[in-house]
């Protein structure tokens, strides 16, 4: 499976009278984004009298992006634009495996294993990656976050295991 | 007389040691940053906001400035250099300044972009000290009308400028006001869009969102292109750093043009560095007897947009300390910063904390010293810096944007988020939307609510106070003119174009 995006332009799912793929469904998430919203401020007071309630500024906004949302959507309906780039899978799933790995494990196994086992599912992320020297580059790093955010630059941080200190 | 007693006191702040160092030590990290690709401004100054917590308030704000102006000239060597800008603001200055470097001119273009940057540096600061005052005497007169109606033309600045679609920007600064009404209503209380998670209710971050959007979400494009980036590196030795009598006579005037372009773009809320290195190229290739020269290795077109962003990054700090506005995403951080020691940005502060205020705008006349004087001799330094090839880089970029987030709150859902930011910006990306006018939005909704409310709760639920304040229906006025400006075609085709070269 190739994740590089250079391929040959994705068959479109789209109908041929959709010109410019990119904006028409760029529109459309963003016309989905502004319902949510609504949906999601609708049970907030609007307004009373001549002041605002909480809900007022959301749902004017949402409406304006509704209107936007749709505005784009119809320019890409009707313009000739480019088609909707291809996506590869490979970096953003690493990178945000990485991510999650960081939060979920940083105040049960500290700031050592998390940050060391973090980059080396990062350098996942890339087929260019050679193993041995990002496992010393991580080495290094994780040395050097240890001794910076605690210690230099004084933040509470867990640093190692909780089994492991208790 | 005041102005000199003000600047005499800010360098007395500025001088002591404390504050040397971490003038010195946000410089050399800016320029370190602002060199190494693939990690803008924002997510820098988003990442190192923790580092800053321990520090006096005075301390914490001269080492960030020094950052953000920091990066301004790092960018620019690898501009120079490798023909990879190290950030936005530097993009145009490879046009000319790679091209010098090829003809052996490596030297001066840098010696010339470090004197260009040097004197717009102190022209701003000379400007941010003679304006300051006033505005904020200026700032006393305006009411919420008017408050609303200055963001409002700012986000239209911000549209105007934008590269791309029209409609496309106005619709990622809506997205941006949309998401800034997450959280607690400031006035009711009430929980909007917070769906009961207990770490939404104080709203979505800033730096978590700018972390995501501008962090997270550019690593996973360099991805796509492959972690191997094509480095152009000039490998000859850089001898003569020394500019001939041409050079300097040539780039004179070019740096003074970009000086004044800049300055002016850099007050403009929505207005920054990036697109007064923009405008000041082109209007240095309009006026040129020889545009032909642009491209080719031209000392104007290295002088006139290193100016320019040099002076558009430090006079954006005068509607931050005027204000209160902050005009663009880094100086949103900036308001982040000061919230976090107990500062609230405004016409109060110049008043209220003459320390912080005069000490920084001394700070940053020192700060453009010190690059100047460090800079050169570190060129050799920075250079090597980019043989770091980025598949190593990009983890380490992810580790230290996750501590980063992390420590702001310490809560792992910032994490999360930002995460979640980093994917829904891979998406805005491919879908040429562009993140910059989402992040402004995000700073100025709530202002921008609070301002709106309260004018009409003033105005007793009359919409029309917005036009029968004379000041506020001027900043509409122009707000409106611009708008009309930006999607006249003539126009457009002409903005396009200058976007267009520069990506060349």
């Amino acid at each position: 499976m190739s994740d590089t995006p250079s391929e040959a332009p994705v068959k479109s799912i789209l109908p041929k009278w959709v010109r410019g793929p990119q904006d028409f469904v760029g529109g459309l998430v963003m016309m989905a984004v502004a319902l949510f919203a609504l949906w999601a401020s609708s049970d907030l007071q609007g307004m009373h009298g001549f002041s605002f309630g909480a809900g007022t500024a959301p749902r004017m906004f949402a409406v304006l992006l509704l209107l936007l949302g749709g505005a784009v959507a119809l320019m890409g309906l009707l313009n000739d634009g480019p088609h909707i780039a291809a996506y590869s899978w490979r970096g953003p799933l690493f990178v945000s495996a990485a991510i999650v790995f960081f939060a979920v494990s940083i105040r049960p196994l500290g700031l050592v294993v998390t940050a060391f086992a973090s980059f080396m599912i990062a350098a996942l992320g890339s087929e260019e990656t050679k193993w041995l020297e990002t496992t010393i580059v991580g080495a290094c790093l994780t040395l050097g976050c240890a001794l910076l955010f605690p210690y230099v630059l004084g933040l509470p941080m867990p640093m190692f295991p909780r089994f492991l200190v208790q | 007389m005041e102005l000199f007693a003000n600047l005499a006191h800010g360098f007395a702040v500025a001088l002591s040691p404390i504050n040397l160092l971490m003038c010195l030590i946000g410089a050399l990290v800016g320029t370190l940053v602002g060199v190494l690709p693939g990690i803008g401004t924002i997510a820098t100054v988003a990442m190192l906001l923790p580092i800053t917590f321990g520090l006096p308030p005075v301390g914490a704000l001269i080492m960030l400035a020094g950052i953000y102006y920091g990066a301004q000239y790092g960018g620019s060597t690898t501009s120079i250099l490798v023909n990879i800008p190290g950030e936005a603001t530097s993009v145009v200055t490879a046009l000319d300044g790679h091209q010098m470097a090829r003809q052996g001119r490596a030297g001066p273009a840098l010696a010339i972009a470090a004197i260009g940057s040097f004197f717009a540096g102190c022209v701003a600061t000379v400007l941010i000290a003679v304006l300051g005052a006033p505005l904020t005497k200026l700032a006393l007169a305006f009411g919420p009308a008017e408050y609303f109606s200055l963001m409002v033309l700012g986000l239209i600045f911000a549209v105007v400028l934008a590269k791309g679609s029209v409609l496309k920007a106005i619709a990622m600064i809506v997205f941006g006001l949309l998401l800034s009404m997450v959280g607690s209503d400031i006035e009711t209380g009430a929980s909007r869009m917070a769906f009961n998670i207990p770490e939404l209710a104080d709203g979505l971050g800033f730096a978590t969102v700018a972390m995501g959007v501008f962090g997270f979400a550019e690593i996973i494009r360099n991805l796509d292109a492959g972690a191997e980036m094509s480095r152009d590196l000039v490998q000859q030795k850089i001898t003569g750093l020394m500019p001939t009598r041409k050079d300097l006579t040539d780039s004179a005037p070019a740096i003074v043009r970009g000086t004044i372009l800049g300055s002016i773009l850099g007050i403009l809320p929505g207005g920054g560095a990036v697109i007064a290195s923009f405008a000041a190229y082109t209007l240095e290739k309009k006026i040129a007897k020889d545009p032909s020269r642009f491209g080719r290795g031209a000392i104007e077109g290295v002088a006139s947009p290193e100016s320019a962003n040099n002076a558009a990054a430090q006079t954006s700090f005068i509607p931050l300390l005027t204000l209160g506005i902050p005009p663009n995403a880094v100086m949103a951080l900036m308001v982040g910063a000061m919230t976090i020691h107990g500062i609230v940005p405004g016409p109060q502060v110049m008043v209220k904390q003459p320390d912080l205020v005069w000490g920084m705008i001394a700070s940053m006349w020192i700060g453009n010293l010190m690059l100047i004087i460090i800079n050169l001799p570190l060129v050799g330094i920075w250079v090597r810096l980019l043989r770091v090839p980025y598949r190593l880089m990009f983890p380490s970029i992810v580790i230290f944007c996750a501590i980063g987030i992390y420590s702001v709150n310490n809560a792992p859902v910032d994490v999360v988020l930002a995460g979640a930011f980093g994917l829904i910006g891979y998406w805005l990306i491919k879908h040429d939307f562009e993140p910059a006018p989402l992040l402004l939005g995000m700073v100025l909704g709530p202002l921008m609510e609070e301002n709106l409310r309260r004018a009409l709760l003033i105005s007793r639920g009359d919409w029309s106070v917005f036009l029968s304040r004379p000041l506020s229906a001027v900043l509409l006025a122009i707000a409106a003119g611009l708008l009309v400006l930006a999607v006249l075609p003539t126009l457009r085709a002409k903005r396009d174009e200058v976007f267009v070269e520069s990506e060349g």
